[in-house]
């Protein structure tokens, strides 16, 4: 049976480091990183007190939409389809988006309309969050409004699908739509995924579980990394049938899940070793020149994921590179994959291969072909990128090179 | 490709923890409503089709509960039964795919209230006291009933299912997305097995607020929840049903042109197949009844039993679907869900050759 092949026409970002990809990706060659104190709230007891945050982006609304637009009219246009564009009906969105938050205003009033106690009073609720609830804007809680909202503004009739598996979701959705591709739901896929959880509800919940950095430095795979930074931004990919001028193809996803635990991941990197095998086996190769790792800075989960590369790359690791994007941009959550995925496509397409921004003393536990402090050159035929979600939910993706 | 065919269902529903009945309450359109527990203190007597109190045999244990959403809960019993009814050997679950379609994950309001009440300093609202006291006074994986994916996770977890696997947030065809990636994976030959389908509550207070808000209740909706599985592999041996097809589209491809089922997709739905709705409000309640005059396949509304249940209501859909093709009375049967965003979706199932 002859397999469908799945072209990257077009990329698009927005992060703390540039307001589009080649901005962005010169700072990440460069080893530029944007993990800083959050000033956009006080931040005074908070866990962890730094995050990648685009500080210089005003906007009106939902932010992950408005974040998720400026990307995907950059790689619409990097595709070359402003001028030309395909018929709508084969044109699907793939997002991978986390639920937006609800400003703490809002929440405050809601936590008083229950009484404002320790406890959540459901009787004044009742009576209280009616008129309250005119201040909702149910679309920037929900994941799908974005989704929604490319599909209006791209005029796309395909299928519209919205991922939301937390740190995985972007790459998800990637393979999700690499996958309509293949089986000819659609000849056109906008897809990727957006992060905007540089805010107080997110710092407190990933903070309260000790998963952010108290030291304030995101530092992959070295011996200080004590938790994640957050960051945010947005990274959108223009998959197609057609290979137009593509470079680069994506040659094969791998999903699965640890079922093990909700936070920590599979100690011995099953899960994430599943996933990448897959990926490998689906692009019909066994080996990459570069990992983008999912690479958060967390203590065991570095660790974990070095494992696992290590049993299913074996000797074939001594070629290759591998780095992790979260040094310098923080953890995006739900675009996170995503955010990988152009950085591996940097990698086959123009042979940059980034640093982890931050790693001075890899730790004996994370023993894997680093790239430090600047990018490298060097020929890419293929690379992988990881993502790994709390909860287990793991997704890995080859891209590679086409003729 | 391979076939894909439904080797065991399961439900969780305002009719209980069976699949099985599903059809024929479905077909006597009657109503299995009765006051919300929920909302009773918020929002008084709000007839809903609400999950009966979940039997402690099938339940997850009360560890677990205090980390998951009401919906994760209602997924992880769905999942154990769909486990349980398809009989698949326990060695086999590493590889088994999970697809769910999921809503936003209600998380249990006393937690946010016990967090921001620590955070009042001088009657006002203090963000240094949340970072320390208000943080301090809530659950630590507070974080995990609130984030969607794990409406899967948990129950991926608790029933160890190790395969590939994506939570589709849904508006209404979500999880019809969910049943058509798990279906390629089968078809595509990447995997034996999978289960698929979707859980969502909208009977959780904040929710509530925002439906009577957008005038919803007033329009006739009437809140559900519960949640549906399907266990599909490529083996016929003992399937209940096959697969045929599935599709969803956009909203978009909806907003331009006027909903016309009846040409494409249903244009060979006869007398003797049978077309199951799953609207999301009464809107889209009209828009499928709208699409489908004339058609010759007896239609009837899985909403006039199991309320609407959001992300669930498609996968209920499908399990009343299922409970209706084994009494032998059709040939097939069209699930069509459409969403609150006006996306369409549709699955038809059919008898095993």
């Amino acid at each position: 049976m002859s397999v469908e092949r799945v072209f990257v026409r077009g990329v698009g970002a927005i992060t703390a480091l540039g307001a589009n990809w080649p901005a962005s990706l010169q700072a990440l060659a460069d080893g530029h990183g944007a993990v800083k104190s959050v000033t956009a709230f006080d931040v005074a007891n908070f866990p962890s007190t730094v995050a990648a945050a685009i500080d210089d982006f005003t906007h009106v609304g939902d932010r992950r939409l408005a974040l998720a637009r400026v990307a995907a009219h950059e790689a619409w246009s990097d595709a070359g389809f402003d001028d030309n564009p395909p018929a709508p009906a084969r044109v699907g969105i793939f997002l991978g988006a986390e639920s937006g938050r609800a400003p703490l205003a809002t929440l405050l009033g809601l936590t008083r309309a229950a009484g404002g106690g320790a406890r959540f009073d459901h009787l004044q609720f009742g009576a209280g969050a009616a008129p309250l609830a005119a201040q909702f804007d149910a679309s920037i809680i929900s994941p799908a409004a974005v989704t929604s909202a490319l599909a209006r503004k791209f005029d796309a009739h395909g299928p519209a699908v919205t991922i939301s598996l937390a740190c995985s979701s972007g790459a998800s959705a990637i393979a999700e739509a690499a996958r309509a591709i293949r089986l000819g739901v659609c000849d056109v896929a906008i897809c990727g995924g957006v992060g905007a959880d540089v805010d107080p509800m997110m710092l407190a919940g990933f903070g309260r579980i000790g998963a952010l950095t108290s030291r304030g430095l995101s530092c992959p795979f070295d011996v200080r990394r004590d938790g994640f930074a957050v960051g945010e931004g947005a990274a959108i990919v223009i998959l197609a049938r057609e290979q137009g001028d593509a470079t680069v193809e994506v040659a094969g996803e791998g999903r699965s899940l640890d079922a093990h635990h909700l936070t920590a991941p599979d100690p011995e990197g099953d899960g994430a070793a599943r996933a990448m095998r897959a990926a490998l086996k689906a692009a019909g190769i066994d080996a990459v020149d570069y990992v983008q790792a999912h690479g958060t800075s967390t203590p065991l989960n570095d660790a974990v994921e070095a494992l696992a590369l290590q049993r299913v790359l074996g000797r074939h690791l001594e070629r290759a590179h591998v780095s992790s994007v979260k040094g310098a941009l923080g953890h995006w959550i739900a675009g996170a994959g995503a955010l990988g995925f152009l950085c591996a496509h940097a990698a086959v397409a123009d042979g940059l291969v980034l640093p982890t921004a931050n790693l001075r003393e890899s730790d004996p536990a994370c023993a894997l072909p680093h790239v430090f402090e600047r990018a490298l050159r060097k020929t890419v035929d293929a690379a992988m990128v990881n993502a790994f979600a709390f909860g287990g939910a793991n997704c890995s993706i080859v891209a590679r090179r086409c003729a | 490709m391979r076939d894909v065919y439904i080797s065991g269902a399961a439900a969780v529903s305002a009719l209980g923890f069976d699949w099985r009945g599903m059809g024929a309450a479905v077909l006597a359109g009657a109503p299995g409503f009765s006051a919300s527990r929920q909302l009773l203190d918020t929002h008084g007597t709000v007839l809903g089709a609400q999950v009966p109190v979940i039997p402690v045999q099938i339940d997850v244990d009360a560890r677990s509960r205090k980390l998951m959403s009401h919906p994760a809960r209602l997924a992880a019993v769905a999942l154990r039964l769909a486990l349980h009814g398809a009989a698949w050997p326990q060695q086999v679950r590493e590889e088994i795919a999970l697809y769910l379609g999921v809503g936003a994950s209600g998380c249990a309001m006393d937690e946010l209230n016990r967090m921001l009440a620590e955070s009042i300093a001088e009657r006002e609202f203090s963000q240094e006291r949340f970072g320390s006291a208000g943080l301090a006074a809530c659950n630590p994986l507070f974080a995990f009933q609130l984030m969607n994916n794990f409406t899967l996770c948990h129950g991926a977890i608790l029933n160890g299912t190790g395969g590939a696997n994506g939570a589709f947030f849904s508006r209404g065809t979500g999880t019809v997305a969910a049943l058509a990636e798990a279906r390629w994976h089968i078809a595509a030959g990447e995997c034996a097995r999978a289960l698929a389908g979707g859980a969502d509550s909208a009977m959780h207070p904040v929710t509530w607020a925002q439906l009577v808000r957008d005038g919803y209740p007033a329009r006739g909706y009437i809140p559900g929840e519960g949640a549906g599985v399907l266990a599909l592999s490529a083996d016929a041996g003992g399937a209940l049903a096959r697969l045929e097809k599935i599709a969803f589209h956009s909203a978009r491809a909806y907003a331009q042109a006027p909903l016309r089922l009846t040409g494409e997709e249903l244009a060979d739905a006869a007398s003797d197949d049978l077309i199951v709705l799953a609207p999301w409000g009464s809107s889209a309640r009209e828009r499928l009844h709208g699409a489908l005059e004339g058609t010759r396949a007896r239609v009837v509304d899985a909403s006039i039993v199991f309320g609407d249940a959001l992300a669930a209501a498609p996968a209920l859909a499908w399990c009343a679907a299922l409970d209706l093709l084994q009494q032998g009375q059709w040939r097939r049967a069209f699930v069509l869900s459409a969403g609150i965003d006006g996306g369409i979706g549709l699955a038809v199932l059919g008898h095993v050759p």
